[in-house]
């Protein structure tokens, strides 16, 4: 017997799965088109380069890497967000910001073997590039439709903001290696070495307590707690930005599934202000996740700022309802290909059908 | 809503166990198990599956599980996308430098080979120390590694010392200690979190009051 097998980490979508998948997009892409997003198209593969100059750091294992005919190394595109600044830096480069851009693309990560993890996701998300933190309330709104608009049963976005954790290792003059490890430990709320961690550092008081409590600042009602544990002035401003913030979304009506996490700080170089996340009960990892990115355009030589996110078209299709589409039948006789096609043209005009040959001298149409 | 435990098989098992019924869970059906894969708590709503270390991990990565007792050593050797909120302060031991009598890896001058079931662990350890050493990965016994002469030296788990000593091997270095943790996937972190929490604290009492008990 032939062997069959596809990658590592690669999937298959069958009718059901992929009806779903282009009823998410569409729905979501709806969304984008009524706030006056428009849509990019990338090249799904780039060049290794372009990735390392908008990620200071980024994980070489995790991109799929081949070479081209002069030598350089080229890469499955990892995100859709380092592509659309490259465009927005070269091909807009004349242009006046703001730029609002949607896409919906394939985007690749190498997996580690047997760990059920999806090598290929869909990334559905929007870039608004040129606008400042003040525009953060319109990406979060947005967000908050999309979620919405597919109708989820229980669903949560998180909001938290890389600053409040940033300007507190400034003040302190922590190392970049220090700030990582700490970042990664409250990130996880890996809590028992995330103690012994801070112990180490021998910091201030109000500093270790601040840093000892972050992972655990989540909630609602999480902004009296913060202010307390805030030691300068920057600190307190990143709260108070958090509270205006939740003030807009509440007189927007639409504060019902959001809560905030300050401990929330992944991929510390990338984000540099608001991080959120979204979660519904049928995924076991976050769905939607979108952040501030200040610090990125300049990297491709053209200093905006920028705010986006991106939902995960193939971890909400177990939450979807099923999207039945009618198909009806023609059955027709063995070489009355013809008068079936014209007569399929007719039932076409308001429904989908099948044309199905068989050996019986007789037409039907069945439901 | 309903909060699943992914425990880890063995002796982890059973502290864990006792906790939970120090602190009013009803772990009936999982100390008498027969063979039932899925135990429900007779007091709350809850429900157990015992599963391997590795396992636990990925049980909770994926959600399946919403918190899992499993030992800091597997998460050291398999890092897993999970919260992890809580050392239960039992199962302790220490992943520890061993080889023969006069034989310290650490002052071996050319290429030197570690036997070890951790070879993430290992590995990171020679990271840190600045030095390159080949892994091998051994499924069992590694302490035969020094002795039998496929390594120069192990980086294992010990809790006594008592297996490293029947072999004739000390130890040079301790690489960190272990216990069991209580880990929790982020998604159950968000959305069932006063459960989730419930459950964290009342493992935090259920601790306090086993090892009162121990120390009497």
């Amino acid at each position: 017997m032939k062997e069959i097998r596809i990658p590592q980490g690669m999937r298959d979508l069958i009718v059901e799965e992929c009806a779903k998948k282009r009823f998410a997009q569409k729905t979501i892409e709806r969304v984008f088109q009524s706030f006056g997003y428009e849509e990019i198209m990338t090249p799904s593969i780039e060049y290794f380069d372009t990735y390392q100059q908008g990620f200071s750091e980024v994980d070489a294992t995790e991109m799929y890497k081949f070479f081209d005919q002069d030598g350089e190394i080229l890469t499955l595109r990892e995100d859709m967000t380092v592509p659309i600044c490259r465009v927005c830096a070269s091909k807009y480069a004349n242009s006046k910001p703001p730029f609002r851009f949607f896409y919906t693309s394939n985007v690749f990560k190498v997996r580690h073997v047997f760990a059920g993890k999806r090598g290929e996701v869909t990334d559905c998300g929007v870039e608004c590039i040129g606008l400042d933190e003040k525009s953060d309330i319109e990406i979060l709104y947005m967000a908050i439709q999309v979620m919405e608009k597919l109708h989820f049963k229980n669903y949560q976005i998180e909001i938290g903001n890389a600053k409040l954790f940033q300007s507190a290792v400034d003040a302190l003059q922590l190392d970049k290696a220090d700030q990582k490890r700490l970042a990664a430990l409250i990130d996880q709320k890996s809590i028992v070495d995330l103690n012994c961690f801070v112990e180490a550092l021998h910091l201030s008081k109000e500093a270790q307590d601040f840093f000892t409590q972050l992972p655990f600042l989540s909630g609602n009602d999480v902004f009296e707690k913060a202010k307390q544990l805030c030691f300068t002035e920057e600190m307190q401003a990143v709260i108070d930005q958090l509270v205006s913030l939740y003030a807009a979304l509440q007189t927007l009506g639409v504060a019902e599934h959001i809560s905030f996490d300050l401990g929330k700080i992944p991929h510390l170089d990338y984000y540099t202000g608001i991080i959120f996340e979204g979660f519904i009960e049928e995924s076991g990892t976050s769905v939607l996740s979108g952040g501030r990115y200040d610090n990125l355009m300049q990297k491709f030589d053209r200093e905006l700022p920028a705010c986006g996110f991106s939902m995960k078209l193939d971890y909400i299709l177990d939450a979807l309802d099923n999207q039945n589409k009618e198909v009806v039948q023609l059955y027709y006789p063995k070489g009355k290909e013809i008068e079936a096609i014209q007569k399929a043209d007719e039932i076409r005009k308001n429904k989908a059908v099948e044309m199905i040959p068989w050996n019986r001298d007789a037409w039907e149409v069945r439901q | 809503m309903s909060i699943s435990i992914a425990l880890t098989k063995g002796r982890l098992e059973k502290q864990a166990i006792a906790m939970l019924e120090a602190c009013g869970y009803g772990v009936e059906q999982l100390k008498d198990k027969g063979r039932a894969l899925v135990f429900y708590d007779t007091k709350k709503d809850v429900k157990y599956f015992l599963a391997k270390p590795n396992d636990v991990i990925t049980y909770v990565e994926h959600g399946i599980a919403d918190i899992g007792i499993v030992g800091k050593d597997t998460l050291l050797e398999k890092s897993g996308d999970v919260y992890e909120l809580l050392d239960l302060e039992v199962g302790k031991c220490k992943f520890i430098l061993a080889s023969l009598k006069g034989n310290n890896p650490l002052e071996k001058v050319g290429h030197i080979k570690i036997g070890t079931k951790y070879p993430n662990v290992a590995s990171q350890y020679f990271h840190k120390k600045g030095l390159e050493v080949e892994i091998i990965k051994i499924d069992g016994s590694v302490e035969l590694g020094p002795v039998l002469g496929l390594s120069d030296g192990i980086i294992d788990i010990m809790e006594t010392g008592t297996t490293l000593k029947e072999n004739g091997l000390v130890v040079y270095d301790t690489v960190c200690d272990i216990s069991a943790r209580a880990i929790v996937n982020r998604v159950s972190y968000k959305l069932k979190k006063d459960e989730v929490l419930q459950i964290i604290n009342d493992l935090k009492e259920g601790k306090q009051y086993v090892e009162s008990n121990q120390s009497k």
